[in-house]
């Protein structure tokens, strides 16, 4: 049975499209905020072993189990925060977009029950600034929660208070990395600091801080409602639960899908996205975001989970498919790709700021017809002196999709060199 | 005035006073705008959190983050100017240089370039030649791949656009009206067949004021 | 505050088991080993590390990934690989990456040949660039300020000099622009980066990127010499290295003393060169001729002095300031008191302190050190103002509250710079900080007068109060009780002139005893005096009512005020002004306007014609500039610094005590000196709390007396008196 006829698990998709799911009504008839009075019912220490039992790994990006991040957290008085990053900029990405749109109070319900199993009690929504339409429709379901009292004062009676505040960002991919978010957060330029420390233990206004992603916080109702383990039971033994999965590029039907893990990745390219345009071949795809390592054509049926993807020498990511076929010349590819991660280096490390540069430099030498075959070995050699050389992983970002193209599609790339040399040469003539 | 990316070749110049921390009796700072950026200094532990919130107003009144907007929001937050700037130049929303009152950013990252990008957002610039009221912008990925091309339009995010659709964005765009309302993203449903147990009705139309200012 | 203390441990780089304090930066640590790992963005100085230039990548075993030597702090045990083929390579990488925009203009750089860039260039880069393409091109160099010049072709974006102006000098106007491979180093809209402390950021570049302009193309490191001195421009007595091509001092860089200046200098004391060489220099005798001056020989500017000072005899009178060493101003006093019967001389423009006052206040556990500002638990500024009075501490007040949260309380008469990094800031009217101090100090007792004193100080009562909560640290987010409460009071002293002077003080004794100062190891007071060497030269017998050591004078003279007086009215005739000009030097000008103009003679050694040596010095000699001088002086917390001098005199001019000598000679007094050294030795014998004092033990970072058996002397004299 493939995934577009099974029946597919909807935790965080379902009946999103409700009318007035953005409003607190139609939230809570649907058992909206049922989840916070469990939670709030619950001490601390027990909400966190259910989401530790859950296995959620962090949907932003690395990956990172949710509850072990939690219990980073120093205990104590010291005053801590929450930060959710919704400034999903990953290439390719968007479906926090359409949790924020669609299912606000979800987020808004996670972040209150994440808040009390970490003992915060001053959180923040960082959204990216382009992402005007879903930080409104945030702003007025964060007005709604604070006048239900799910958000503020002593929530519902409890001894839980929290402070909430959409923070919109302003166009700066680096601030999804999580310590550049915080740097933009304080009223700074968005770079990455130095880790160690890691926000956990030093974070936003040096407290310690949970970082977490859109999706993750989103998840976390429904593993309070159905209990970690059950939530455990879903994906497979590494990679638990639902994920959305943002497709895009050449298929049919892009959009987001909620599946559970560990189901091969064709049956999300082709059964439920559709796949390329008749008569055309996947030639190369990102599994997780632009940030991961190309896979190919032959490499469909890898199963779409962390594990699987990490063995195939690239990852799950942001779990964004980006497909393109064979109409493409990878070289089209690749100088999308490191132009855009030239645009957002932040330029405070070396072989980040230079390295993208100096890439589409040469990819560009390519295109002109200034190139040799030697230069791609150059290439590749400056993809090696970024890859876990730099700051934060904005660097590698580039360095390991362009090195895997350079890997995978050498003999194209030296045909696209020699067309070029020749029509650069046939120009001149 | 002049903007801020042409400073690599310039010196400073001597007869202007360091920029240091503006005193309050020095810049004047219309009042909505004070009035905002100390609403949203109010919000954080740190009111200097406040920086982009405050610059984004900055710009709303101003058309950019000129050196007065600028000037202005370090007078209100108590900074220096020139803390400030170096945040504004470091975010693609925050213009620093003078644009035109209505933002186009056309989405020119991978998904959206496969998909005809970078032929629509030349179109989208040669209708837009010579109209000083317009900011067209490539911009990396909006975050909209599923309605790839696209663009945003003062911040309604639309597509997938045909080159056939750009007179009747941009004339939307001039006349104030809702942009292509049946390309709005806000109209979509999801992608996933799963995900909806029954048939619902497509969401409203997102619309624009006249100032192309959504806030 | 608790300061480090770090134990030594043991790890192994280069497969060499090395020693070093636990927890340092591997960069630091590796030293210990004379390991070299190479570094651009890292500067201590500047705060924790950044990691920012990749430079510093080094292996360490049981990371996988490389790790930054500059933000690895060392453990025992660990094994750190520098020389691993995969180091070289990712070493080897990030030159390459650095040099792929820097233009390499290397032989038209004035910072060709001592560059960090081209030294790890050299040492640790591959020799090649495989980099074709066109490096970016602008206009350079452009001026960044009036001092400092910008080659934006040459930075490789180390973040070091926007981090000093955010984090060391707090002033926030130089930063980065723009982001990613176009971030540039800029002020805001054309403004120059003009602030007391920016020529630090020359000194900070490890490129040729900015450069200080009065320097560019001077010279190159191999035509100077460098030599170490302490500059006497104003009482921070920073230790400086000066740049020496063919007799003059082309430049100051710093000479890192953490107990003085913590490797800074403010503008004055880099950009130096006019004071030394410029066209104010004063570099031959002069004498007053027709009512002009008028160059002359030694000779006759002696006789002509001496002549004078015999004639007026008793009625003579002497001020000393300045950069005046403790040497020269013990000379003058000698011939003051052997020989002209006189006791009429003084060195502080505020007026007569009673002596038991002085001798309080030198009391050595009182005193704060300057490295006490940093790790204080609060830190009051009373009646001064740093950046104004001793520019190099408000860096080091900031630092205590930057980054270990030093609660800062500021007492002024007017706004200050640090006011913005005050956890309360009082004020008081003109004049009126010595009346605010008994308010503090009612307010630190049983509060009785608290509402009175601070009335009339002009301050509010209620802000004194809570002024005084934080200094004891009895407020309620105050943990009580967990360790001795570490106050540092930096106090001006114009705190103890004019009439509530000798009370301030006073009360000052009295804030310290009810704090437990004397008692508390890292609480102290520590004097701003308005002299560069106003400790110095009080410690050496420049008092009315002392001489040297803080010694009762056997006949009480006139004060600075008095002697204004006395001259303006003719009791006294003839006035000897050591490096010092009562116009200009924070001197009561009303008073001493009239005095100059009515006394019979005044012989200036000046090393510049200010206005008031212009305009009524019959006599000047020439004095040397601190890039001359041979001598010691103090530093406000007791240190005795050594000067040394690094150049020849300029012009005619003679080493200070020899001129001080000669003059006695003419006047029938042998001063017993014919070197430098042995002047020194006199004083060391004559201030109990300096004997045995040797230049040999001042060494180059100098040694504060309070650290010395002799200090007891001080101690047990008083107790006996």
């Amino acid at each position: 049975m493939s995934a577009a006829t099974a029946e597919r698990r909807m935790l965080l998709l379902n009946d999103i499209d409700e009318p007035g799911l953005a409003t607190r009504e139609v939230y809570e008839r649907r058992g909206g905020y049922e989840s916070l009075r469990k939670a709030l019912s619950m001490e601390p220490e027990a909400l966190l072993t259910e989401l530790k039992d859950s296995g959620l790994r962090g949907r932003g990006g690395a990956g990172f189990a949710m509850g072990t991040k939690v219990s980073f957290l120093p205990k104590g008085a010291a005053q801590k925060y929450l930060v959710c990053n919704a400034d999903e900029s990953e290439p390719g990405t968007f479906k926090d977009r359409e949790l924020m749109q669609k299912c606000p109070h979800m987020l808004i319900e996670g972040i209150a029950i994440a808040t009390w199993a970490a003992g915060i009690s001053r959180a923040f929504i960082y959204i990216r600034g382009e992402y005007v339409l879903q930080a409104d429709i945030l702003d007025a379901a964060l007005a709604e929660a604070r006048e239900a009292g799910y958000v503020g004062q002593n929530i519902l009676g409890s001894e839980h208070s929290l402070s909430l505040v959409v923070h919109r960002g302003a166009g700066a991919y680096i601030c999804g990395e999580e310590t550049g978010l915080l740097d933009s957060l304080e009223g700074k330029r968005g770079n990455p600091r130095l880790k160690p420390p890691f926000p956990a233990i030093n974070g936003l206004y040096q407290g310690p801080t949970l970082i977490n992603n859109v999706e993750t916080l989103s998840t976390v109702p429904s593993i309070v409602k159905m209990g970690g383990e059950a939530y455990a039971s879903l994906g497979t033994e590494t990679s638990k639960g639902t994920k959305l999965v943002s497709i895009s590029g050449h298929v049919q039907r892009p959009g987001n899908y909620e599946i559970e893990l560990g189901i091969p990745s064709r049956e999300i390219i082709y059964d439920l996205a559709g796949g390329p345009a008749d008569g055309r071949q996947v030639k190369c795809w990102f599994p997780g975001g632009s940030s991961s390592p190309v896979l190919t054509g032959d490499d469909l049926d890898i199963p779409y989970d962390f594990d699987s993807l990490a063995k195939a020498g690239t990852m799950l990511g942001s779990g964004a498919i980006i497909v393109v076929d064979d109409s493409t010349p990878i070289l089209d590819v690749a100088l999308k790709t490191a132009k855009f991660y030239r645009h957002e280096s932040c330029g405070k490390c070396t072989p980040c700021r230079e390295g993208t540069n100096w890439t589409v430099k040469m990819l560009e030498r390519i295109a002109a017809g200034e190139a040799t075959p030697m230069d791609l070995d150059i290439m590749a050699s400056v993809c090696t002196n970024i890859i876990g050389n730099c700051l934060c992983v904005l660097g590698d970002a580039m360095a390991m999709p362009i090195g895997s193209m350079i890997a995978k599609f050498r003999g194209e790339f030296e045909q696209s060199i020699e067309q070029a040399r020749l029509a650069a040469e046939g120009a001149l003539v | 005035m002049s903007g801020f990316a042409s400073g690599w070749d310039q010196a400073t110049d001597r007869d202007k006073l360091p920029a240091e921390i503006p005193s309050p009796d020095q810049v004047e700072v219309p009042a909505a705008l004070r009035q905002e950026i100390e609403g949203h200094m109010s919000l954080y532990p740190d009111p200097t959190s406040a920086a982009l919130p405050a610059l984004a107003a900055a710009q709303r009144v101003h058309g950019w983050c000129s050196p007065e907007a600028i000037e202005q929001v370090a007078c209100v937050m108590q900074v220096t100017p020139a803390s400030l700037a170096a945040v504004a130049t470091f975010y693609d929303m925050l213009e620093t240089e003078p644009v035109g009152r209505h933002s186009v950013y056309v989405c020119t990252n991978i998904s959206c370039s496969l998909r005809g990008a970078d032929a629509l957002l030349d179109a989208v610039k040669a209708a837009a030649e010579g109209d000083g009221e317009l900011n067209v912008r490539a911009f990396e990925c909006l975050g909209a791949c599923d309605i790839a091309p696209m663009a945003s339009v003062d911040g309604v995010y639309v597509g997938p656009l045909a080159i056939e659709d750009v007179p009747q964005l941009l004339d939307d765009v001039r006349s104030g009206r809702p942009v292509l309302p049946e390309k709005q993203l806000a109209r979509m449903l999801v992608a996933d067949p799963a995900a909806n147990s029954q048939q619902y009705p497509s969401h409203p139309v997102q619309s624009v004021d006249n100032e192309g200012q959504r806030r | 505050m608790p300061r480090p203390n770090p134990r030594m441990i043991t790890f192994t780089i280069d497969g060499r088991e090395t020693q070093a304090p636990e927890s340092s930066m591997l960069v630091d640590a590796a030293k210990h080993g004379d390991v070299e790992i190479p570094v651009f963005c890292y500067e201590p100085k500047l705060g924790g590390p950044v990691g920012a230039c990749r430079m510093c990548l080094v292996e360490v075993e049981g990371i996988p990934k490389l790790q930054p030597g500059c933000a690895t702090p060392v453990k025992d045990g660990m094994v750190v690989n520098t020389q691993s083929e995969r180091v070289k390579e990712a070493q080897r990488g990030v030159v390459e990456f650095l040099l792929v925009n820097h233009p390499l203009d290397c032989p038209v750089c004035d910072k060709g040949g001592e560059c960090p860039l081209q030294d790890i260039s050299f040492g640790w880069g591959g020799g090649i660039s495989r980099f074709v393409e066109p490096k970016r091109h602008f206009v350079k160099p452009v001026e960044l300020s009036s001092k400092i010049a910008i080659d934006r072709e040459r930075c490789i974006l180390c973040y070091r000099c926007v981090r000093f102006s955010q984090d060391v000098s707090e002033d926030h106007q130089l930063v980065l622009l723009e982001r990613g491979a176009h971030s540039y180093v800029a002020t805001f809209d054309g403004h120059p980066y003009e602030a007391p402390f920016s020529g630090n950021i020359v000194e900070l570049c490890p490129v040729g990127a900015l450069t200080a302009l009065p320097y560019r193309f001077k010279a190159r490191p191999w035509d100077i010499e460098d030599a170490g001195t302490v500059c006497t421009l104003c009482p921070s007595q920073c230790n400086v290295t000066l740049t020496v091509r063919d007799e003059k001092v082309l430049r100051a860089l710093a000479r890192e003393n953490p107990e003085v200046d913590d490797g800074w200098l403010c503008n004055r004391g880099r950009f130096v060169r006019d004071a030394i060489h410029g066209p104010q220099r004063v570099t031959e005798p002069m004498i007053r001729d027709g009512g002009v001056l008028r160059p002359t020989t030694w000779e006759r500017a002696l006789a002509e002095a001496a002549g004078a000072l015999a004639r007026a005899g008793e009625h003579s009178a002497a001020l000393a300031g300045g950069g005046a060493t403790n040497e020269e101003g013990f000379l003058l006093a000698r011939i003051l008191r052997e020989r002209l019967g006189s006791p009429h001389i003084d060195s502080r423009p505020a007026g007569k302190l009673p002596l038991e006052l002085h001798r309080a206040l030198a009391e050595p556990s009182l005193q704060a050190r300057v490295s006490d500002l940093e790790h204080a638990h609060a830190v009051l500024v009373l009646d001064c103002d740093p950046v104004r009075d001793m520019p190099i501490i408000d860096l080091r007040i900031r630092k205590g509250v930057r980054h270990k949260g030093v609660a800062l309380a500021i007492a002024s008469q007017e706004p200050g710079a640090l006011d913005r990094r005050a956890a309360e800031v009082v004020r008081f009217a003109p004049g009126m900080g010595g009346v605010f101090a008994q308010a503090l100090a009612s307010a630190l007792g049983d509060g009785a007068e608290v509402d009175r004193l601070a009335q009339q100080a002009g301050s509010d009562a209620q802000a004194v109060r809570s002024l005084a909560t934080l200094l004891a640290g009895t407020g309620a987010q105050d943990a009580a009780g967990q360790e001795p409460r570490e106050v540092a009071i930096v106090w001006g002293e114009a705190l103890a002139s004019g009439e509530h002077g000798a009370a301030g003080v006073q009360a000052l004794l009295t804030i310290a005893q009810r704090l437990g100062l004397a008692e508390t190891s890292g609480a102290g007071l520590l004097e701003v005096p308005a002299e560069a060497n106003g400790r110095g030269l009080r410690e050496a017998g420049v008092l009315p009512n002392a001489g040297p050591g803080l010694r009762p004078s056997p006949e009480p003279g006139m004060d600075a005020r008095s002697i204004a007086r006395a001259l303006a009215g003719g009791d006294l005739t003839a006035l000897q002004l050591l490096q010092c000009d009562p116009l200009v030097d924070g001197y009561d000008r009303e008073l001493w306007a009239p005095a100059l103009e009515r006394a019979t003679t005044v012989i200036a050694h000046a090393s510049t014609l200010t206005e008031g040596i212009a305009e009524h010095a019959n006599v000047v000699f020439p004095a040397e500039s601190h890039a001359e001088k041979e001598g010691t002086v103090v530093h406000p917390d007791g240190r005795i610094q050594r000067l040394r001098p690094v150049i020849g005199r300029e012009g005619q001019t003679r080493a200070g005590w020899l001129v001080l000598a000669d003059l006695a000679a003419q006047l029938g007094l042998d001063l017993g000196v014919n070197t430098g050294p042995e002047v020194t030795e006199q004083l060391a014998e004559a201030v109990p709390f300096y004997a045995g004092l040797t230049l040999q033990e001042i060494g180059p970072k100098g040694v504060r007396w309070q650290d010395r058996d002799a200090a007891r002397r001080l101690h047990a004299e008083r107790v006996a008196g």
